[in-house]
């Protein structure tokens, strides 16, 4: 296995992160600011910052084809940052109509509407209004009872799950008449008006739910929650009870984020600091192993100390090992994953962001 | 006339400063309702919690110290009165005091083998919390642990509650010295999930 | 180190590990507010499970943890009525220069003698293992550092009031002590 591209950007935590179609282009939610980063040679260099809100930027995404870039802040606003042609971005408000912290956003795949959570315990689902010349939202609000932790869209773009600190992951309905085309009867429901509550699961243990995402086919949930869980679901059809749903209880610390890598493989990451991998089925899931190379080149020698620099630790410091760095690449907590690279399904590359500042591209 | 003499004593305290207003509104993030953060918990009785106690001291006495933690664990009182929960603490506690320092690893590695054993240990280890929170809290009633439920007023028939505590009180060292150390073996094999999964469970034991 | 300090410290760290999963949490109460949640205690459901680990009835640690914020409580061991002043000159003298210890509350939870709070800018800042070194550590060196300067105080026969308790002198004398001693425990964050 390929070595982790590791590209360390500052010391400040990141809240998010996206890459453009065609991976040239990183955005990045560092304090109140989003920052753009352009591809030179083997780097990522800093060439924009896009100012527009006045408190933490909490999330990101900048849609693949139309390449407009959607941020929001907990200053309660979401800006939609339009690429001129001259590569100048213009910020346009979005009329979110909420009164706390926006907290998570994602563009649909159809890039038509992108759903932003809040503290204010809605979903705003943002679509544009041609006549007003405006981005005007639906909310999204029963029966949400905390803040929107995050979202994540169902490959059809009207299905959206979302978790929350109430413990709970939920699949509602964002059909919006006019902007989206009735969708295919699936597992999920048959007709689906706006927030029908297509789903509605907690652990025993509880926990928030920090991380939500569709298999690629839409057909299973994923969701990851603070007492240290993944829990995939697999539903029946409408007002049928699940065929499964399978709940890991790990040994380790709560994971922040996780994606799919085909039907059968999910890839988590959280409080540890390494990406852990799941497989499994409907017939069940387990946790098969971390996707840190042990042993990772460069760090053993590296850190290999001479007499002399021990007995200045011992000295100093009373220790003869100096213990300020984690063994793993990333020095604090991973907040979000992203698929990198895809053929089909199967994710070949994907990128972790974290509070350490570092942006890391790895292997599947 | 100045105004000030228009005052009452009532107006003029401040008292109403300290009103929580958000209190008083029923959509409020302050009244959330926590009952929908676990599911319904069937009651368990006074008489039930006595009867796992008779069971798990046979099992103790026939020698299945196995058998006897994992029934003290199998049955944890989430829905019950003080009583009952501090009774099954106690019958847990006896358990946990009888088994020895080596049998503790493997006994421990058997059970989380099992199918439901994680959820065992996660038991076992709300116990050794609440355990370690209620011998420290015998001690003074200006050092209780902030549990603003917990008031007790004028609790009478459950007397003996209050005492049992502190007679337990010159041992407590001892008392925690296993407690402490079965912890340690709990998190060697259910690792750091199963302390986190105590905190964000709201099953409270 | 005694043969049960070693478990008590063992449990403090490993419930410690668990409870620093922090992360950046908006209020909702408040627009556009970002407040330490175990504080303000104003939304249930972002409040965890408070654990207690303790040692003996003298002995113990508090861990109350919410989504972006901690709070450790620690009562330190008051064997007699010397300790307990010690123990209070020393909590006294740390807390007022919070402002230097960053993670240090200023005020003690009822029951408790000394306690930090911890919240998710800290441990963005420094990594979170150092962090419960950090706790470990002064829980470790407290004990310590009380026992010597009781010692101290005996050893200053003049100076010892016809009760056993420490006299005005003695208390000056403390003082530089434990000013010594705090300021030791200074140097981590620098």
């Amino acid at each position: 296995m390929a070595a982790p591209e590791v590209h360390h950007l500052f010391h400040n935590p990141i809240a998010d992160h996206s890459f453009s179609a065609d991976r040239k282009t990183l955005a990045i939610a560092r304090d109140t600011t989003v920052e753009l980063y352009g591809k030179v040679g083997s780097a990522f260099k800093l060439k924009d910052e896009l100012k527009g809100h006045d408190k933490t930027v909490t999330s990101v995404d900048i849609a693949p084809n139309s390449g407009r870039i959607v941020s929001c802040s907990q200053d309660r606003n979401a800006l939609v940052w339009e690429p001129s042609p001259q590569g100048v971005y213009k910020p346009t408000l979005v009329l979110l109509r909420i009164n706390r912290a926006a907290t998570f956003v994602r563009w649909s795949p159809s890039e038509t509407k992108f759903a932003v959570g809040s503290g204010d315990r809605v979903i705003a689902v943002c679509y544009f209004e041609e006549e007003n010349d405006w981005w005007v939202s639906k909310h999204l609000k029963k029966p949400i009872r905390s803040t929107i932790t995050t979202v994540a869209w169902h490959p059809n773009s009207v299905l959206l799950a979302a978790g929350s600190t109430d413990a709970h992951a939920r699949v509602f309905s964002s059909f919006i008449k006019g902007v989206d085309a009735r969708p295919d009867p699936g597992v999920w429901g048959e007709r689906l008006p706006f927030n029908t509550v297509c789903g509605e699961y907690m652990n025993n243990s509880a926990g928030w739910v920090h991380a939500v995402a569709f298999s690629p086919s839409g057909d299973a949930l994923a969701f990851a929650a603070h007492d240290s869980s993944i829990t995939v679901v697999y539903p029946s059809g409408p007002d049928l009870p699940p065929k499964a749903i399978i709940s890991i209880s790990t040994q380790l610390l709560p994971f922040m984020s996780l994606i799919w890598n085909g039907e059968a493989e999910i890839i988590a990451a959280g409080y540890d600091c390494e990406a852990f991998r799941f497989k499994g089925g409907v017939q069940g899931w387990q946790l098969s192993g971390t996707l840190e190379a042990k042993g990772r080149p460069g760090l053993g020698e590296g850190r290999e100390e001479s007499a002399l620099n021990m007995f200045k630790q011992m000295d100093l410091k009373g220790k003869t090992k100096d213990d300020t760095q984690l063994k793993t690449v990333h020095q604090n907590t991973i907040t979000t994953l992203r698929p990198f690279e895809s053929s089909g399904a199967a994710v070949k590359k994907f990128s972790s962001s974290g509070v350490d500042g570092r942006i890391v591209i790895w292997h599947t | 006339m100045s105004i000030i003499q228009q005052h009452t004593a009532a107006s003029l305290s401040d008292a109403w400063r300290t009103i929580n207003i958000d209190a008083l509104e029923e959509d409020s993030s302050v009244n959330f309702d926590t009952s929908t953060l676990h599911p319904a918990l069937p009651e368990i009785s006074e008489a039930d919690v006595r009867q796992i106690n008779t069971q798990v001291r046979q099992l103790l006495r026939g020698g299945d110290a196995e058998g006897a933690l994992r029934g003290s664990l199998e049955m944890p009182v989430y829905n019950g009165s003080d009583l009952a929960k501090e009774t099954h603490l106690h019958t847990v506690i006896e358990v946990l005091q009888s088994i020895k320092a080596s049998e503790m690893t493997p006994m421990l590695q058997r059970i989380y083998g099992t199918p439901g054993g994680s959820e065992c240990l996660d038991v076992l280890m709300k116990y050794l919390y609440k355990g370690m929170a209620a011998t420290s809290a015998a001690d003074g009633s200006s050092s209780a642990p902030r549990t603003p439920t917990r008031m007790t007023p004028q609790q009478t028939g459950f007397s003996q509650v209050g005492g049992r505590p502190g007679g337990a009180n010159e041992s407590t060292g001892g008392a925690m010295s296993v407690l402490l150390s079965w912890h340690e073996k709990v998190v060697e094999v259910a690792g750091l999930g199963c302390i986190g999964r105590c905190m964000t469970d709201w099953r409270k034991v | 180190m005694s043969q049960s300090l070693r478990p008590y410290l063992q449990a403090v760290r490993s419930s410690l590990t668990a409870a620093l999963c922090l992360s950046n949490f908006a209020s909702q109460t408040a627009e556009r507010h970002n407040v330490p949640e175990i504080e303000a205690q104003t939304s249930p459901e972002v409040l965890l499970t408070p654990l207690t680990i303790a040692r003996n009835e003298n002995e113990r640690v508090l861990i109350e943890p919410s989504i972006n914020s901690i709070r450790i409580s620690i009562r330190i061991k008051q064997a007699d009525e010397i300790e307990h002043i010690l123990v209070h000159k020393f909590t006294r003298f740390l807390t007022q220069r919070a402002e230097s210890f960053f993670i240090l509350r200023r005020k003690p939870i009822k029951g408790y003698d000394i306690s930090f709070l911890i919240t998710n800018f800290h441990t963005e800042e420094m990594l979170k293992h150092k962090l419960v070194d950090f706790i470990i550590q002064f829980m470790e060196e407290v004990d310590k550092e009380i026992s010597e300067m009781k010692l101290f105080v005996r050893f200053s026969p003049p100076n010892i009031t016809c009760n056993g308790g420490p006299g005005l002198t003695d208390i000056t004398q403390l003082n530089a002590r434990a000013r010594f001693v705090a300021e030791s425990f200074l140097t981590p964050f620098d």
